[in-house]
């Protein structure tokens, strides 16, 4: 009983592609996959662990999710909501360091994986 | 479920309330050691020194004057005796416990060097005189005690030169002359007259003694020898322990061969064993239970080895074989340890058949003393132990303390010395009995958190090269700590059981109920506002030395 | 407590930068005391020195071990990691691990006299954390528990922190630094020295006397104790809530039943806490009928811990700041999450400003004045709640008006929202305040106090306290 967050279940969805959303998540204890789905097919774009965070978009956009969240096994998450996000970045804007250097990260990564992508077509 | 819970172990109704309050523990220390001796005290005032301004120099010195309230010998003590107080200091697991012995030698010399002077005799005089017979550490420790509350003393002793066992017995290479004639005659100095010569019993009487003295005290020691009790034990070549030890050191004939065996397991033994290597034997060193149970010294019997001396445990005498008055063989009956005996140690039983015969012309015999005085009026009973009450009394106005009540070691002699001089003066001033006992209670092991205390490695006693030890036999092995290491080495106390100023409570009290006192000394620093105590406990489980403690557990 | 120290040089090469007041490559940063504001500035402090490598020296003197059980290894709180602080070092990728997380909290039961009721959020997650200062209660079997503080320390270490486990008695201004002095007769020199002893130690009493540089905070005491139910009985009886009481008992301000693990904390804050005062508290039906049996037990810890009510000023000089309780906190609740915010804003102005009472003035203050300002409308908030404990017919309506909330799946959850937040702290007061003063929050209000007053229309039931799950 111990444990922040929300516990799910193996496979269950925490958000779906397509879903508009308002929040983050960061992973206590357990994976989750990120899928997306491409005229019915599903892509693996990574998995995520504990510590790991997900869905941040939605607290600088208004757009829809991007992927889909599938956890792999039993996992606890815990939410971050936008307004207590956005209203600890105002007093403080070094909040967001890690999720932009998160980001960072994310975007060379895949910058490198379409670079393949294309010189393999 | 309940409102039970346990604490220290016993069940303990809830809910918990700890008040706390400041008591001084008595620490393991001075629990341990036979001369009661303030150890924390003087150790305090060297650790603690900077924060009443003292110098180091300063510092020591008044540590030497705390010592010498109890032990006016302590360059003597800190070489030879076995240093019971260390074995139970709280910091043994952690880092090793703090060289007190080391640092009570140290002191001794500083004093020497220094001149130091004992306290000063009163001017006037009482009334009283005393007579004490004997010169040994109990007899110099009772006159020493009673010269500074005022008696005019005589000391009546059997030898020429006083000191009995401790010029006698011990070897140069443990305790050097200069060292206990320096202090010696700083004690003899305080104004007492010394007849050397004379015995009591022989010479003077007891109740001759006791007719010219209000007051007598009896430090006759334990003079005689135990003998074997083997056969071909009478003839030359048989020398009792003590004997070779006292004629070695007057440069007399001992009478001693080249091939020496030595029966007994003290410290007599081992330094009659040591004695023979300087002399150039070769030297076996027989002892009828095994290493573990010997009562030497553990570091003796190291060095001892390390000499030379060979060693031969659960083996005893049997027979000496001599070819005419000359020793050639000592039949020795293998032993084994059977059954505890009366004083829970396991006695010794021969296995049966086994036998050896070992080659010898000398057997040095030091299996413990006898009392060796002759009948005297109805007190002195030839071979019978002095049974005195606690504080030394025999009877009115007579007292006895050392080894004439067994043997034992130096420090007992001197604490028996102090507390008969203490409970005599009483007597002869019609003042309440001084307690015998320390009055505070004995620091329980885990109020001590010796987690809180930063390691400090112990100090190492520098030692001569082992090559020189055999080349120059009458030089100490052992040196003194040096000037900065003592330093260093007080500093390691953890003042059980008495504040040290760490700080701790005065800080983190929530209601601010400890308050600093105007004239700080060491163990003294805070005074606290019980009836302001909010009971949370923190105070005590964060006080490092235990000084600090639960009222209402009675202790 | 200055008198006789004298100045020793400590082992570093004494740090040169008497004439600028800002830290550079070599420069050596004091904090004195481990609580969460000591260890959460000099992790924040050494992270971001390390974005713009900057090598400075941080070292944490606390003598105390966070593993002792009891309050030798406590700094004395209720216990309770906000909402808001959770999710913000969660952000921060900082996550509180299971053995530090005593229980996940996820609504809290309000009782009073005239009923209970339970408040969630629609989130059905826990994202209020319940943990231990230090390693739990006084005790005699061994607890499979981890103390916040240790594991906040543990990271500053990890960050590079060099932990002295020393206790300071004194902060004086020698030669255009700052030399810090211990009991120990230890002393070494500082380019800063960040004050983190919060308000239960004498070191700001004493820095107050010594340098005459600012006013410390003013204090008032609170009662803590902790009772040993069993982690089975405590899921049974107290759930993964938190319990909350508002009771009409003179100068009791809030009280709190919060469940972790085995034990459960008491925290109450009132005015003037006395013996009397938490009898009476004992006594109140609404406590009894938490606990089983309808008995409040024997508890196994307790002290009276002082909090800050009211900011040092300044909190700040040359080459000094006060953070956490020491400095500026929350008024009552979040204290933990206001060491959070002060320690960051500290350390900020010290590595990409400076360590002058002015750098300290324009990038340091303005929080604190935030915070101060917040709590003075926080201050009148809780003199309305106390109105409130006073008066049964505003019991009556508030409760109904939040049992209404809960019963309906998309109610905006006026009340709710407002007592969860007046509650855990998650929002600040002049926020809570101004959702009190909208329309219909205040239109429902009204409606409550006259329905819920009259016979029959009332919604809430009296319960007795046991709240399964």
């Amino acid at each position: 009983m111990a444990g922040l967050g929300k516990e799910y279940r193996a496979g269950e969805v925490i958000f779906r592609q397509g879903d508009t959303g308002n929040c983050m998540f960061v992973i206590q204890d357990g994976e989750v996959e990120a899928v997306a789905e491409l005229e019915g097919r599903e892509f693996r774009l990574r998995t995520m662990g504990p510590n790991e965070f997900f869905g941040e978009m939605a607290l600088f956009e208004k757009e829809v999710r991007t992927a889909t969240i599938r956890t792999t096994k039993p996992t606890r998450i815990l939410s971050i909501d936008k307004k207590n996000f956005l209203g600890g970045i105002h007093e403080d804007p070094s909040l967001a360091f890690r999720i932009v250097q998160t980001m960072s990260h994310r975007i060379r990564d895949l910058t490198d994986r379409l670079a393949r992508y294309e010189q393999q077509r | 479920m309940s409102g039970t819970k346990t604490r220290h172990g016993e069940a303990v109704e809830l809910p918990f309330q700890v008040y706390a309050r400041q008591f001084e523990k008595l620490p393991p220390c001075q629990a341990r050691c036979p001369s009661s001796g303030d150890i924390r005290g003087w150790l305090g005032i060297i650790a603690q020194r900077e924060k009443h301004g003292l110098s180091l120099d300063e510092a020591y010195d008044k540590a030497w004057q705390r010592i010498v309230e109890f032990n006016p010998m302590p360059a003597t003590t800190g070489r030879i005796c076995p240093h019971p107080c260390e074995d139970l200091c709280s910091r043994q697991d952690k880092d090793g416990a703090v060289s007190i012995n080391a640092m009570e030698r140290f002191l001794g010399d500083w004093g020497i060097s220094r001149g130091l002077t004992l306290p000063d005799v009163p001017h006037q005089r009482h009334p009283e005189t005393v007579g004490v017979v004997g010169s040994g550490p109990a007899s110099l420790s009772f006159a020493y005690q009673m010269a500074i509350r005022g008696y005019a003393v005589t000391i009546y002793d059997r030898d020429e030169r006083p000191g009995g066992m401790l010029r006698h017995a011990i070897p140069d290479y443990r305790l050097p002359r200069e060292v206990l004639d320096a202090e010696i005659d700083r004690i003899l100095g305080l104004g007492m007259a010394l007849v050397s010569s004379v015995d009591i019993g022989e010479d003077l009487t007891l109740d001759q003694l006791r007719e010219k003295h209000e007051l007598v005290f009896l430090g006759l020691g334990a003079q005689a020898a135990r003998r074997l009790g083997i056969p071909g034990e009478e003839g030359p070549g048989v020398i009792p322990g003590i004997e070779f030890l006292r004629k070695r050191k007057e440069r007399q004939d001992t009478g001693c061969g080249r091939n020496v065996l030595v029966i007994g397991g003290g410290n007599t033994a081992i330094d009659a064993a040591r004695s023979a290597r300087r002399d150039g034997c070769s030297v076996t060193l027989i002892y009828r239970r095994s290493e573990s149970e010997m009562p030497a010294t553990a570091h003796e019997v190291e060095d001892a080895r390390r000499e030379g001396v060979e060693f031969r445990f659960l083996a005893a005498p049997t027979r000496i074989i001599r070819d005419g008055d000359r020793i050639r063989q000592v039949e020795v009956q293998a032993m084994r340890l059977g059954d505890p005996d009366s004083d829970g140690r396991r006695r010794p039983e021969a296995i049966a058949g086994q036998l050896d015969c070992l080659a010898a012309d000398s057997i040095i015999v030091a299996i413990s003393q006898e009392p060796g005085w002759h009948n005297s009026g109805a007190v002195l009973e030839a071979g019978a132990w002095l049974r005195p009450a606690d504080d030394g009394r025999l009877q009115d106005k007579l007292f006895a303390g050392g080894d004439d009540l067994g043997p034992g070691i130096a420090s007992r002699a001197i604490g028996q010395g102090r507390h008969a001089a203490e409970s005599a003066h009483a007597e002869l001033r019609g003042l309440p009995q001084p307690p015998l006992h320390p009055n505070s209670p004995l620091l329980t092991q885990d109020s001590v958190k010796v987690d809180y205390y930063a390691d400090r490695q112990r100090s190492q006693t520098p030692r001569r090269r082992e090559s020189s030890w055999l080349a120059n036999p009458d030089r100490e092995i052992d040196l003194t700590l040096s000037y900065a290491q003592a330093s260093e080495e007080a500093a390691r106390c953890m003042s059980c059981g008495l504040c040290f100023d760490c700080q701790q409570c005065f800080m983190y009290c929530n209601r601010g109920g400890f308050t600093r006192v105007e004239e700080t000394s060491p163990g003294k620093y805070f005074a606290f506002a019980m009836d302001a105590c909010e009971g949370c406990g923190k105070c005590i489980e964060l006080c490092p030395c235990g000084y600090l403690e639960d009222r209402d557990v009675l202790t | 407590m200055a008198e006789g120290l004298e100045l020793l040089t400590g082992k570093a090469p004494k740090p040169n930068k008497a004439e600028a007041m800002t830290l550079g490559d070599g420069s050596r940063v004091a904090v004195i005391g481990a609580g969460p504001a000591g260890s959460m500035f000099s992790y924040f402090f050494l992270s971001m020195a390390e974005t713009i490598g900057l090598d400075v020296g941080v070292d944490v003197f606390e003598p105390r071990r966070f593993c002792h059980r009891g309050p030798a290894g406590c700094n004395h709180c209720g216990g309770i990691v906000s909402e808001s602080l959770v999710q913000r070092l969660a952000t921060e990728g900082i996550k509180l691990p299971d053995c530090v997380v005593q229980r996940g909290i996820e609504s809290y039961i309000l009782h009073t006299d005239v009923g209970d009721v339970e408040i969630a959020t629609p989130l059905m997650e826990k994202r209020i954390a319940a943990i231990y200062r230090g390693n739990g209660p006084r005790s005699s079997e061994p607890l499979d528990t981890h103390s916040f503080d240790g594991y906040l320390l543990e990271l500053a270490e990890q960050k590079g922190a060099r932990v002295i486990p020393r206790l300071v008695t004194g902060v004086r201004r020698d030669e255009g630094l700052m030399t810090v002095s211990c009991a120990d007769q230890f002393s070494d020199a500082y380019d800063l020295v960040v004050v983190a002893t919060g308000v239960n130690s004498r070191l700001t009493e004493m820095l107050e006397n010594e340098t005459a540089e600012f006013s410390r905070a003013d204090r008032t005491k609170t009662f803590i104790c902790e009772f040993f139910l069993g982690r089975e009985v405590i899921r049974e009886t107290f759930g993964p809530s938190m319990h909350v009481f508002l009771l009409d008992i003179p100068r009791l301000e809030f009280a709190a039943l919060i469940p972790k693990g085995d034990y459960v904390t008491l925290a109450l804050l009132g005015d003037d806490i006395d013996e009397a005062l938490i009898d009476r508290f004992f006594a109140a039906p609404e406590v009894r009928n938490c606990f089983p049996g309808g008995q409040v037990p024997g508890h196994v810890c307790h002290c009276y811990p002082r909090i800050n009510i009211r900011s040092a000023t300044p909190a700040y000089g040359d080459r000094l700041v006060l953070i956490g309780d020491s400095g500026t906190t929350r008024l009552f609740k979040d204290g933990i999450g206001a060491a959070y915010r002060t320690s960051k804003a500290a350390a900020k102005t010290a590595v990409f400003h400076g360590v002058s009472a002015e750098d300290f003035s324009n990038y340091y203050a303005p929080l604190c004045r935030k915070i101060s300002n917040d709590n003075r409308v926080g201050k009148f908030v809780f003199s309305v709640a106390t109105l409130v404990q006073k008066a049964r017919f505003a019991r009556r309506g508030i409760l109904n008006m939040t049992a209404n909330e809960q019963l309906q799946e998309d109610s905006p959850r006026r009340m709710s929202g407002v007592l969860w937040d007046l509650f855990s702290g998650s929002a600040s007061y002049t926020d809570v305040f101004l959702r009190t003063l909208h329309p219909a929050y205040v239109g429902l209000l009204l409606w409550n106090l006259v329905s819920a007053n009259l016979p029959g229309g009332r919604k809430a039931q009296k319960g007795n306290g046991h709240v399964r799950h």
